[in-house]
């Protein structure tokens, strides 16, 4: 579904380089892990396979077309969904008004479907009442369920998660961890998670860590993707 | 949900943020109003100056040419050895009136009026008199020209002293056009009173070289508005009772050729004719020169029409300069603003770009915030446009005045066309007269600021491009803003 084919990535110096010729792939119906130390390069990977950034050199291929012959934006809007640790949720809105949105921009098969974003809210546990309010009266983990529910009704069929709880307590965080193996094995969306916490980690299909520029199947899917 | 509905949900979910925008572009909008209102009015003020106004041209001797024949004399009596025989004399030329008929022709010329000067002295009456103690003694002794002024007209109503109501008829009429060749007069109500006379009395004059006594018929009585003596001012050679403004007679201008001479018949000091419009006033006289010999000059006379003109020209300025400076005020603090406002949505516009929306629709989503606001903004300037207009307005056109005034005083120190015609008598309307009568009408030039429809569109115009600058400049940021530096970083 989703592969890099010597992808590279530095800031300022290229000898001074993040990750070199990194061949990665990543299949749809499942849930991956990117662990990691801070600063290794794991929240780059992520903007990178979220098309948020660009490679410096190689090519990020989604269902074998090279993500930047589609165009970034256009990429963002058909391919791919982004839940970040700050939720980041539109704060004039409803939770209901934030679903509508995200389902407008990206032309989702359900746009305009109240209906079908109340559903959906309501299976990520929402009441009705939490749905209209604004979403900066709800709690973290309401919020980030929301950012989660944004993922689903969208047709994306990558979603790409930074630190998604980062901000949640410990039962929170078993819920969303499950709301993504969900979206991952019901709506067989391929989900990569970038994590530091061992124990989220070990709740996906695949872990891959990053560490000292180079990545590694902690835990490989069969078949084995290639490191 | 579209850009539109984003805009809309902003605009409500930020209360305190869409009140301030609204603040400062309604303050913005109700100035750029102001200062298209009064230069709206200004221009309709001088459109209406244009049309009410009206401009004459005055045929008259050409002193300049006079002049120089004068010194070419005393040059030949200088240059040659018999004993001068007296001091050159400024000799002028009558205006014929059969070239008058021909100028009267013209296009554009919508009817004229002969004015001649003559004295007399009085005969059956007393002339009234007011000697001051200063000009007492050898200098009264000298006075043979006459105790009494005839102004000799086309009709009391072409004159300029009636025209401008300096000079109102009391009782009976004036003279018209059908007094020609009579001895018809109208009197002035002070020399009326002094001598117990009425319409229909009759009064008798003399020539000043008292060879002549001639019956006059009153048939009217004017009334001077102030009793200044402001045309004895120009008599220049006049008598002293002459030149109290009460000893003026209004005549048949026949008759004051009668009374200077039978060389003078068929012919006036001056004549001013009426231009239908100022702006024609250049092209008359041009066709009107090539009628007329070196002998003559013909002065225009549109500067109560330019006075208005210039006075509004000012204003337009002004007002010209409160839009630009507004506007471009306006521009520089809303673009600060929005500048502040992108600022602060970094993070919104973050994750409409992650979710891909387009940059454009971004773009747009202020746009619409903005454009809500321009309407009440716009909405607020047009109920409020005439009132901060009218205030605004009412300060300029004082200080214009204040400037025009100041120019005017200055112009009838000096003499104006109506000076140059009056030359013989120095009897002609001109000077201060003239200068009152046109300060009055730079005072009737009170401008009248109205919003109307046109006003309204420039306005929304000039605020749309307002904050598309303003919107351009802002977001100038957001096309180089990198969704993960937004987002991540």
């Amino acid at each position: 579904m989703l592969s890099t084919e010597k992808l590279t990535y530095w800031y300022t110096d290229k000898d001074q380089y993040l990750f070199k010729d990194v061949d990665l792939t990543f299949e749809a119906g499942h849930s991956y892990a990117i662990v990691g130390q801070s600063g290794s390069g794991k929240t780059t990977m992520v903007s990178l396979l979220a098309g948020l950034d660009t490679p410096k050199a190689g090519a990020i291929l989604v269902e074998g077309e090279d993500i930047k012959k589609r165009g970034l934006t256009t990429y963002r809007r058909d391919k791919v969904a982004i839940v970040f640790q700050a939720y980041n949720l539109f704060t004039y809105m409803s939770a209901l008004e934030n679903l509508m949105t995200a389902m407008s921009i990206t032309h989702a098969s359900h746009k305009g479907d109240k209906a079908y974003a109340e559903a959906m809210l309501t299976k990520l546990g929402l009441t009705p009442e939490q749905m209209t309010k604004n979403v900066q009266k709800l709690s973290g983990g309401q919020q980030q369920r929301v950012a989660i529910a944004r993922t689903m009704v969208c047709d994306a069929p990558l979603v790409v998660a930074d630190e998604p709880t980062g901000n949640l307590d410990e039962d929170n965080t078993d819920d969303v961890i499950g709301l993504f193996n969900q979206i991952a094995h019901e709506q067989g969306k391929c989900v990569i998670i970038v994590t530091h916490e061992p124990s989220v980690a070990a709740k996906c299909d695949g872990v891959l860590r990053l560490e000292h520029r180079e990545f590694t199947w902690e835990k490989a899917l069969t078949p084995t993707p290639a490191a | 949900m579209n850009f539109a509905k984003r805009a809309w949900l902003n605009l409500l979910a930020k209360k305190g943020r869409t009140a301030l925008l609204i603040l400062v572009t309604s303050a913005i909008m109700l100035f750029v109003m102001a200062g298209l209102l009064i230069k709206s009015a200004a221009n309709q003020a001088t459109q209406n100056a244009k049309d009410s106004v009206g401009a004459t041209l005055t045929l008259s001797a050409n002193r300049e040419n006079a002049f120089k024949k004068m010194r070419a004399q005393q040059s030949e009596s200088a240059g040659s050895t018999s004993k001068p025989s007296g001091r050159p004399s400024l000799s002028m030329d009558p205006v014929k009136l059969s070239t008058a008929a021909k100028i009267a022709k013209l296009n554009g010329v919508e009817s004229y009026a002969a004015t001649v000067s003559a004295s007399a002295n009085a005969q059956s009456f007393d002339a009234i008199s007011t000697s001051t103690g200063q000009m007492t003694g050898p200098m009264q002794q000298e006075n043979n020209s006459g105790d009494i002024t005839i102004s000799g007209v086309t009709s009391t109503a072409s004159s300029a002293n009636f025209s401008d109501k300096t000079y109102t008829i009391k009782s009976g009429r004036g003279l018209t056009i059908k007094d020609a060749a009579t001895n018809n007069v109208v009197i002035n109500s002070e020399l009326a009173t002094q001598n117990s006379l009425k319409v229909g009395d009759t009064i008798k004059v003399k020539n000043t070289a008292k060879t002549k006594t001639y019956t006059l018929t009153v048939v009217g009585i004017y009334k001077a508005k102030s009793t200044t003596s402001s045309s004895g001012a120009m008599g220049g050679g006049m008598g002293m009772m002459a030149s109290d403004p009460a000893n003026t007679i209004f005549a048949a201008y026949t008759f004051a050729n009668t009374l200077k001479g039978s060389k003078y018949k068929d012919t006036a000091d001056s004549v001013t004719f009426t231009v239908s419009t100022p702006s024609q006033v250049n092209s008359v006289k041009k066709a009107a020169t090539k009628l007329i010999s070196s002998k003559y000059a013909l002065s225009a006379d549109d500067q109560s029409y330019q006075m208005v003109k210039s006075s509004m020209a000012t204003v337009t300025s002004f007002a010209d300069k409160i839009v630009w400076l507004v506007a471009i005020a306006g521009t520089i603090i809303l673009a600060l603003i929005v500048i502040l406002m992108i600022r602060e949505r970094r993070y919104e516009i973050g994750i409409l770009l992650s979710l891909g929306e387009k940059r454009g629709k971004v773009i747009a989503q202020f746009f619409v915030e903005l454009f809500v606001i321009l309407l009440i903004g716009v909405g607020v300037a047009s109920a409020g446009g005439q009132f901060v207009g009218d205030k605004l307005a009412s300060q300029v056109v004082s200080s214009a005045q204040t400037t025009t005034t100041s120019s005017t005083q200055g112009f009838g120190g000096q003499g104006g066309p109506g000076q140059q015609g009056g030359a013989p008598g120095g009897q002609m309307p001109g000077g201060t007269t003239r200068a009152a009568t046109q300060k009055a009408q730079v005072k009737q030039a009170k401008l009248a600021t109205r919003v109307n429809l046109k006003d309204v569109a420039l306005l929304f115009g000039l605020g749309l491009a307002i904050i598309l600058i303003a919107i351009l400049a802002g977001a100038g940021g957001i096309l180089r803003l990198n969704p993960k530096k937004i987002l991540i970083n």
